[in-house]
């Protein structure tokens, strides 16, 4: 019970703003528009999962929305070569692995702050995206959309994919011994090169996974629409971080699980929808974003220096 | 007999440009409880390191069953079933106690399958044969230290080590702990494990131990049979240096009281009712072991961790120290233990050192004055003799006597009324030593509270003119600066007779 | 004495700033010669106006790195309050001056709640300026509705931002002045002694009986006040204030501080290297527009360049660590690799 206060209270603010909702915007309860939102969250929430690894490891990595936007163009300019779908899917996910391991290399080879270099790739390829396409969208073949499939069995497979990656994710930080040598790198580095770990390797591998899951995120929306947004992606670290922070998963690393960020995810999609239905300007998202952010850190530092005492 | 498990030739390291370990000879058999014994600096946590491969020995000659090992490595000495039991536990506090057992024990690839079931079987196996009522499912943050403790050796026994390190095991342990631990320890022995075991505590050694091995100094002094010695015998190995050492002849002529204490504790330090009075111009030592709460004691009066129970009065006058400013505003001055990390900055330069704490005194309006600042280093370089290429040197390029000098000058350099040092000259070669002695008395003789906490015993002996013993949080006794060491070290390891 | 003075010239050719002070003038050179119209005075100045508002950024940003930390949200604090500053004026009817008092003292509060965060709360600088920067650059999208923008200043107001004074650009003399009250407040005073020795040693400052906390609290404040007054320039070069004033703005400053040679992890740094990285970067990004790059390049050169700077700042530290893993090494290494 204890062991879980943290997930269990995020849940917790979930249904109390569903129970809003559905008191006083029961419009939002509807099939279709809750598929749409789902589908169109299925992305971030590939991307969250992947977040949700690197802080655990105490990292971060702010330059995944560029490399979601680098993804996704790949990734459209090949589908536009007539590559199959699968190779276009596998590519994406491969190129992304490959700037995970630039900032992997970066950080657990040379040591230095996640934050900055994470700073500088982010710059780095997202103008380098600007520079080849000029802000021109990629325009993408019809067979691209939802997978070949039809739109709502289209969207039921990326909100099943989503749904089906984070249990397994989720599953195998429990019970795959590589996830626990995550945690254990996050908590303690050092204790961690005493029991026989490699910090190190498991710090650029976690760099390297959440590289190929932005890779796979990309693919998922680049299903979705007809075009490619060389801008795509933009303030996507912040929603991931957001979701993982809200979902409890501590900033110092070691603490928190998948489900906490399921969880997290969910509050944080129901916000701008919550919004719209109770009239309040869309505008101001990013900003609750960043409140929601800064009250998740302070609610734990309060916690933890407390039970410091 | 067959060649000893673990056997240690002329070991010698040093660190920079103190000398840790300079000759040191050790074995170990199979089945044995071997007992290291020796003061606080005498080098046991350095050996500890070099055995579990943390340090590289200068030289000297590792031997583990008749084969020599050469660079040995953290890696290749828990290969070799070398475990350690550390005082600090290197723990994942994040994790459960169940976890934190399987993470050291499980062999195999990273993608083989967490069971949690068999871990806590483990778990409770290995915690139930040493008789630790912990659940497994716990996060090892929300231990004790001693539980913590025991954690570790369930990992040690179940990565069937065959030397088992315990690094001052019952230092925090309580009454029952303790005999449970003593009781697997027993059990380590039946099972042909060889135990070092390094405590304070003498009547645990008599109790437990099959030979002692005495160090001193960074040598071994001499290793008999527990049966073929006895206590008096022992505390005079380790204390034997004190003729060997003259320090400054005490001419104390005790003012005023400056520092008055009455009952005062600090939960979150563990130290209760402490009452002492310190005069102006006199050296009051402050004996003990590691854990007795004397450097606690020091950071309630420096405002590090602030006091929760009892009366401070500095000269006269009650008050309530809330921060290191308002203690260094109050005439308070500590020089603290862990020179590295608190007492310099290392890669400041030694002028900006010795200013740090009188900023506001020489810099007046904030404003920088080299000059002053220079002028004021080289007045403190000259009269403390530091050695170093010039008030621009980096601290981190001093030696760690030199080092304490500008720690010292520091704080001298803020006028105090009281002065607290704490372990002034471990870790210090001898010549820097014996400085720091003669300034210390020198600065008592010109009218200052000195406050000396020491674990040097011949140190507190020489230096003091009174000498306050603490143990377990607590003051224990007061005795007079010609008390003679055995009366010290007794009181200091709780021995009645 | 001779050979003294003669080791001080050579330390004083090797250090950091020195060689970027010779990299900035090659560079100059360079882009001297391949764009016709790079060298003229009215493109210098050009340089210089651009460069203020990043360069002020910079120049906070100095201290904060100094004392270990980091702050993400200087960008995010300069559009807000070039909205705020366009709101009081246009909406509030305050004078362009009185508006711009207010909004130095806003600027002060965003810093001073990145500072109680921190200092009180004992939160990473990382996260809670991660937060903040999301939070600032929301609240300026939310006042505008992503669409309001303030302009038709009068042109007394942009008379600081786009025109000279005393013959330099009206902004420089604000921008010397701050960087003369930086310079100064790092370099000769107890205040910037202080960063140094929290950003070395947070524990062993609070061991001298330095006041950490109040220390902190004013690098952020200071960081804020500066934003502020970036807003205010930033609004008057361009005319106008949108929500979007100053979007990676921080990234920009963050590197002209490390490439001038002040250590990530803190304590190491100065002032003048930050000015001269500010105008490694400022030179770099106008030479490539008059080389007829693309404007795209240069931020990802920027980018591009942090890393190297960042990689360079402990490739010696690497490479002793290296070398010694291997001169220790008794055991002869594989031959194959």
């Amino acid at each position: 019970m204890t062991r879980h206060f943290r997930e269990l209270s995020v849940a917790g603010a979930l249904i109390l703003v569903l129970a809003a909702l559905a008191i006083f915007a029961p419009g939002f309860y509807q099939p279709q528009p809750l598929l749409s939102l789902a589908t169109r969250e299925a992305p971030t929430l590939v991307v969250a999962c992947g977040m949700a690894l690197v802080i655990i490891c105490r990292q971060i990595d702010i330059s995944v929305g560029s490399q979601f936007a680098v993804c996704s163009v790949s990734a459209g300019l090949l589908a536009a070569q007539n590559t199959p779908t699968a190779l276009v899917g596998l590519a994406a996910i491969g190129i992304g692995a490959l700037l995970g391991a630039i900032n992997g290399t970066l950080i657990a080879g040379l040591r230095l702050p996640s934050i900055v270099v994470t700073l500088a790739t982010m710059v780095t390829w997202r103008e380098a995206l600007r520079l080849q396409r000029q802000g021109a969208f990629v325009n993408l073949p019809d067979r691209l959309q939802w997978l070949g499939l039809s739109q709502s069995s289209g969207q039921w497979v990326l909100v099943a994919a989503a749904v089906a990656l984070l249990a397994a994710l989720g599953l195998a930080m429990r019970h795959v011994a590589a996830g626990r040598f995550v945690y254990a790198v996050g908590t303690d580095a050092e204790a961690a090169r005493l029991a026989g770990m490699r910090p190190q390797l498991v710090t650029f591998l976690t760099f390297v996974f959440m590289g190929a899951l932005t890779g796979l995120a990309a693919m998922m929306n680049v299903a979705q629409s007809p075009q490619v947004d060389p801008k795509s992606g933009t303030g996507l670290e912040l929603k991931a971080i957001a979701a993982v922070v809200v979902g409890g998963v501590a900033i110092s690393g070691g603490r928190g699980t998948l489900w906490g960020v399921f969880v997290g995810l969910l509050l944080l999609a129901c916000v701008s929808p919550a919004l719209t239905h109770l009239h309040v300007e869309a505008y101001w998202e990013k900003a609750i974003q960043g409140a929601i952010i800064l009250l998740a850190v302070v609610a734990d530092g309060v916690r933890t220096r407390k039970t410091d005492r | 007999m067959p060649a000893p498990l673990l056997e240690l030739r002329q070991l010698a390291k040093s660190f920079g440009g103190a000398r840790a370990l300079r000759g040191v000879d050790f074995d170990l058999h199979a089945g044995e409880v071997h007992a290291l014994l020796g003061e606080n600096g005498a080098g046991k946590s350095t050996l500890i390191k070099i055995v579990t491969g943390a340090h590289q020995p200068d030289s000297g000659t590792i031997t583990l069953e008749g084969k020599v090992v050469a660079g040995l490595s953290p890696a290749a000495a828990h290969r070799l079933g070398i475990a350690c039991i550390y005082q600090q536990p290197a723990l994942f506090p994040d994790l459960t106690v169940a976890e934190n057992i399987g993470l050291r024990l499980e062999p195999g690839s990273a993608l083989r399958r967490v069971g949690w079931r068999q871990r806590r079987d483990r778990a409770v196996r290995l915690l139930g044969q040493i008789g630790a009522n912990i659940p497994p499912e716990v996060e090892v943050r929300a231990l004790s230290m001693p539980e913590q403790q025991l954690v570790e050796i369930a990992c040690a026994l179940g990565a069937g080590a065959r030397i088992v390190i315990m690094d001052e095991p019952t230092s925090s342990l309580t009454q029952k702990e303790q005999h449970l631990l003593f009781s697997v320890v027993r059990e380590l022995r039946q099972n042909g494990v060889g135990v070092i075991y390094i405590s304070h505590r003498l009547e645990e050694i008599f109790a437990l131990a099959d030979r002692v091995t005495v160090l001193r100094d960074g040598q071994s002094v001499g290793t008999s049979a527990v049966s073929e010695i006895n206590e008096a015998a022992l505390i005079r190995m380790m204390v034997g240096r004190e003729m060997t050492q003259i320090y400054p002849p005490g001419e104390s002529a005790p003012g005023n009281v400056v520092l008055k204490l009455r009952d005062v504790g600090c939960k979150a330090s563990g130290v209760h009712a402490v009452s002492l009075e310190v005069r102006a111009g006199e050296v009051f030592g402050l004996a003990g072991l590691v854990g007795a709460g004397r450097t606690e004691l020091a950071r309630i009066l420096f405002g590090l961790t602030p006091a929760d129970a009892g009366e401070i009065e500095l000269a006269g006058t009650r008050l309530a120290i809330r921060s290191p400013e308002e203690a260094m505003n109050r005439g308070i001055a500590y020089v603290p233990e862990d020179r590295r990390r608190h007492g310099v900055v290392l890669e400041m330069p030694v002028a900006e050192n010795m200013t740090m704490a009188v900023h506001r005194r020489i810099f007046k309006g904030a404003w920088l004055r080299f000059g002053a600042e220079r002028s004021l280093a080289l007045d403190y370089i000259r009269d403390l003799a530091v050695k170093c290429s010039g008030p621009d040197a980096p601290a981190g390029s001093l030696s760690g006597g030199n080092q304490q000098k500008v720690s010292l000058a520091r704080w001298l350099a803020t006028k105090p009324q009281l002065l607290i040092l704490d372990e002034p000259t471990q870790g210090v070669d001898v010549g820097a030593k014996s400085e720091i002695h003669r300034i210390v008395r020198r600065l008592a003789r010109d009218g200052l509270a000195v406050l000396l906490i020491s674990s040097d015993l011949p140190e507190i002996l020489g230096m003091s003119d009174r000498i306050g013993v603490m143990r377990g949080g607590t003051m224990t006794a007061v005795l007079p600066g010609n008390a003679d060491a055995h009366a010290v070290m007794s009181a200091a390891l709780g021995q009645t007779r | 004495m001779s050979e003294n003075s003669r080791s001080r010239w050579k330390s004083l050719l090797l250090r950091h700033e020195t060689a970027l002070l010779f990299v900035v003038v090659i560079e100059w050179l360079c882009f001297n010669a391949i764009g016709p119209r790079f060298g003229t005075l009215d493109n210098n100045f050009d340089i210089l106006r651009h460069t203020v508002e990043i360069g002020l950024l910079a120049l906070v940003m100095t201290p904060i790195i100094l004392t270990g930390g980091i702050d993400l949200s200087v960008g995010s604090l300069l559009g807000l309050c070039a909205i705020l500053f366009g709101k009081l004026w246009r909406d509030a009817g305050l004078s362009p001056f009185a508006a711009g008092l207010v909004t130095l003292g806003l600027g002060a509060l965003a810093g001073g709640l990145n500072a109680s965060l921190i200092t009180l709360l004992r939160l990473p600088p990382l996260i809670v300026t991660l937060g903040t920067y999301s939070l600032f650059r929301g609240v300026a999208e939310a006042i505008t509705r992503g669409a309001d923008t303030f302009t038709n200043f009068p042109a007394s107001f942009l008379f600081l931002g786009q025109e000279r004074w005393l013959g330099l650009p009206t902004q420089m003399w604000l921008f010397c002045g701050v960087a003369v009250v930086v310079w100064l407040l790092v370099h000769r005073t107890t205040f910037g002694r202080s960063f140094r020795a929290i950003g070395f040693s947070p524990e062993g400052a609070r061991y001298a009986g330095l006041p950490v906390r109040s220390r902190l609290a004013l690098v952020y404040v200071l960081a804020g006040v500066v934003a502020a007054l970036a807003a205010i320039i930033y609004t008057a070069r361009l005319g106008q204030a949108k929500a979007d004033a100053g979007t990676g703005y921080e990234l920009f400053a963050i590197t002209a501080v490390v490439l001038g040679g002040t250590s990530i992890f803190g304590g190491v740094g100065t002032v003048h290297g930050t000015l001269l990285g500010v105008a490694a970067i400022a030179v770099l990004n106008n030479g490539l527009v008059h080389a007829r790059q693309p404007r795209e390049a240069a931020g990802m050169l920027t980018g591009a360049l942090l890393l190297l700077a960042l990689s360079a700042g402990v490739a010696p530290k690497l490479w002793a660590a290296w070398r010694s893993r291997h001169h220790a090494s008794p055991s002869p290494a594989p031959k194959s690799t």
